[in-house]
C-alpha cells in the first residue's frame, strides 16, 4: 500500500501481509520525504533556519518555529516579554485548531464521509487569513517566531478578527459533533478499533492525543509550564477508551479548549490590541509605561551573528500531534553542533504494526488516520 | 571545556541511588535545564537501564546520537522520564554511552522501552551505531543501499551537485 495511496497521508508505504481480509503483519516504510533537516540545521544560524522548519510538519508550521527558537533561546537564558508570550500562545492555539481540523477532515474521508472535508477547509481558511495578515504567509513559511519574541507585532484590528473567528468557530464545533459523533456508521467504524492500553502507550513513547486517549492525563503545557499557559483557565482533555473513537473525542474537545485559551489570551494581551497600544504610546510620549519590556513583541532583537552558547539540553512543547522536542548542543558558535528533532508523529507511528495485526484490511486506513501523521514530520 | 572536565561533579538524586545499589556509572555535569546526565559503559547499559526502569522511568522520551568530533567518539543518548497523571516537574535523566568510532556497538533497549524501535533505527541510519538485539535494525530514512553515515562530522556527501560544475 502506498507510497502514493491517498489514505496514507503523504508518502508512507505499508508492506502488508494478508490472509484474505485479515492483516497478518505490516511493515511501514518511510523516508521518501527525508531532506536531512538535522544536517541542514548544523550549518544554519537560528534566523536562517526558521524558514526551513515549517516544512517538517507542514500542518503545524508555528509549532515547529516555536521549538526552533525555544531551544537556543532557553540555552542563552533570553527572557521573553509577556506580550510576546501571549502573541505566541495565540498563534500556537490557532495552529492547534488548524492541525486538528486538518486531521478531522481526512480522517472522516478515510472512514467514508466526504462532507466534513469541505467544512474543515472553510474554517481553516480563516485561520490562514489571520496568519497571512500577521506574518505574510498562510500554510507554511510564516517565519514569524524569533529568538526573544516574534518578528512583528500584530497588525491593526487583528485581535478583533481573532475574536470574530472564535465566535464563528465555536458553534461550528457543535455542528461537527452533530454531524459526526453519534453517527452510527462512524461509530461502528471507529469504536473498539486500534485499542492501546495505558501501559503500552507510555512504553511506546506515544504523546499528545494518542497518549491522552489511552487514559494518561499528560499535557506538556501543564507539565512544563512553558510560555504563559499558566495564566489561563483550561483543562487537559483525556479519555480512557484508548481506541480510535477516544482519539477523535480528545481532539474535538481540544479544539474547544483552544478556543477557550484564545479568548482569554486575546482579552489578556498585555498592552491590548496594537492600534490601542500605539495610540497610548504616542499620547504619553517616550517615557510612557507602555514602552516597558513586558509590552514589547520581542526582547532586544538578537544580532544575526547570535552565538548559541556552549551547553546542551532537551526542550519540548505540546504540538497538535504530541510532543515536539529538540535536543540541541551548542559550542559557542553561530551554528548548533547537534540539532536532534524529536517529532511527535514519528514516535506515534512506530506502534502501527502492533495495532494492525489481526485487524481487517478496511481498518488499516482508519487506524492509520487516527494516529495523525504528516510525513514531512515523520521523515524530516 | 578542560576546566569543566576537571571540576568534580556532584552526583544527583538518581545517580546516588544507582551508586547505593551498586550500578557503576559516572555522573556528568547537569545540563542547562538541570537534568541529570550520567555516563554508562556500553557493556553495563542493559543492567543500568533495567535498574532505571525499576526506579520508575517508564518512558524513553527521546533517543538519539551525536558525534563528539572528527576522530572522536560517537554518543548514543537516552532521555528518560516518568510519565504519569497530573505531574508537575517530572523526574528526568539522560543516559549517555560513549562508543569508539571504529566499532560503535551497544545493546538495544527495545526490549525495555518499545519506543526505542524507530529511534534506534534512525540513530543507526545516521551514525552507524549498531544496536545489538534490535529486532529490525536496518536503514529507516535513507535508502537501503546508501553508503556512509550522514550525520557523522567526517561525512562527505557523494556526488554533491555543484551548480558551477553543470554543463
Amino acid at each position: 500500500m502506498g507510497p502514493h495511496h491517498p489514505s496514507t497521508h503523504g508518502v508512507l508505504r505499508l508492506i502488508v501481509t494478508l490472509d484474505g481480509e485479515d492483516v497478518l503483519d505490516c511493515e511501514p516504510v518511510i523516508g521518501y520525504l527525508h531532506r536531512g533537516m538535522e544536517k541542514i540545521a548544523e550549518n544554519r544560524t537560528t534566523v536562517m533556519y526558521v524558514p526551513y522548519v515549517s516544512r517538517w510538519d507542514y500542518a503545524a508550521g508555528m509549532f515547529n518555529e516555536a521549538i526552533t527558537v525555544n531551544a537556543p533561546e532557553q540555552l542563552a537564558d533570553i527572557e521573553v516579554p509577556k506580550r510576546a508570550q501571549y502573541i505566541r500562545v495565540i498563534m500556537l492555539e490557532l495552529n492547534r485548531i488548524a492541525n486538528h481540523l486538518l486531521w478531522l477532515g481526512p480522517f472522516l474521508a478515510d472512514v467514508g464521509a466526504q462532507t466534513p472535508f469541505f467544512y474543515i477547509f472553510r474554517e481553516r481558511e480563516i485561520i490562514y487569513d489571520l496568519w497571512e495578515a500577521a506574518s505574510g504567509s498562510r500554510l507554511i513559511n510564516n517565519n514569524y517566531f524569533r529568538v526573544g519574541g516574534v518578528s512583528v507585532d500584530l497588525p491593526y484590528g487583528w485581535i478583533d478578527k481573532c475574536l470574530d473567528f472564535c465566535d464563528y468557530f465555536e458553534p461550528k464545533i457543535d455542528e461537527y459533533e452533530k454531524l459526526i459523533t453519534n453517527n452510527p456508521i462512524f461509530r461502528r467504524r471507529v469504536e473498539g478499533i486500534g485499542t492501546i492500553t495505558r501501559e503500552e502507550a507510555i512504553n511506546w513513547s506515544l504523546s499528545g492525543p494518542m497518549l491522552r486517549a489511552s487514559g494518561v492525563k499528560w499535557d506538556l503545557r501543564k507539565v512544563d509550564h512553558y510560555e504563559c499557559y499558566d495564566d489561563f483557565d483550561w483543562d487537559v482533555q483525556w479519555e480512557t477508551g484508548g481506541d480510535c473513537f477516544a482519539r477523535y473525542v480528545v481532539r474535538v474537545r481540544e479544539m474547544r479548549e483552544s478556543v477557550k485559551i484564545l479568548r482569554q489570551a486575546c482579552a489578556g494581551l498585555p498592552g491590548g490590541p496594537y492600534e490601542n497600544l500605539e495610540a497610548k504610546r504616542i499620547a504619553e510620549g517616550k517615557k510612557s509605561k507602555w514602552n516597558d519590556f513586558d509590552y514589547q513583541y520581542v526582547a532586544k532583537k538578537v544580532a544575526p551573528t547570535f552565538k548559541i552558547p556552549a551547553g546542551e539540553h532537551y526542550v519540548r512543547l505540546e504540538s497538535g500531534k504530541g510532543e515536539l522536542g529538540v535536543f540541541i548542543i551548542g559550542n559557542n558558535n553561530v551554528f548548533p553542533w547537534r540539532f536532534k528533532i524529536r517529532a511527535p508523529d514519528f514516535n506515534n507511528l512506530q506502534i502501527l504494526p502492533r495495532l494492525l495485526k489481526g485487524m481487517k484490511v478496511a481498518d488499516i486506513v482508519v487506524i492509520l488516520g487516527s494516529i495523525d501523521v504528516i510525513l514531512g514530520s515523520v521523515d524530516r | 571545556m578542560s576546566e569543566a572536565e576537571t571540576e568534580i561533579v556532584e552526583a544527583g538524586k538518581v545517580s546516588s541511588w544507582l551508586t547505593e545499589n551498586g550500578f557503576g556509572h559516572e555522573a556528568l555535569e547537569k545540563d542547562h535545564l538541570g537534568v541529570e546526565v550520567i555516563k554508562v559503559d556500553a557493556e553495563f547499559l542493559i543492567p543500568v537501564a533495567t535498574a532505571l526502569y525499576a526506579y520508575g522511568f517508564n518512558c524513553m522520551q527521546c533517543q538519539g546520537g551525536y558525534d563528539v568530533g572528527p576522530g572522536k567518539e560517537l554518543v548514543s543518548f537516552y532521555h528518560l522520564i516518568k510519565v504519569d497523571d497530573n505531574v508537575d516537574k517530572p523526574e528526568e535523566i539522560r543516559v549517555k554511552v560513549f562508543l569508539p568510532r571504529e566499532n560503535p556497538t551497544v545493546s538495544s533497549l527495545y526490549w525495555i522501552w518499545k519506543g526505542a524501535d524507530w529511534q534506534e533505527r534512525e540513530t543507526y541510519d545516521m551514525y552507524g551505531i549498531v544496536y545489538e538485539g534490535h529486532p529490525n535494525l536496518k536503514r529507516l530514512l535513507m535508502p537501503e543501499d546508501w553508503i556512509g553515515w550522514p550525520l557523522r562530522k567526517d561525512y562527505i556527501s557523494p556526488d554533491f551537485y555543484e551548480l558551477q560544475d553543470a554543463y
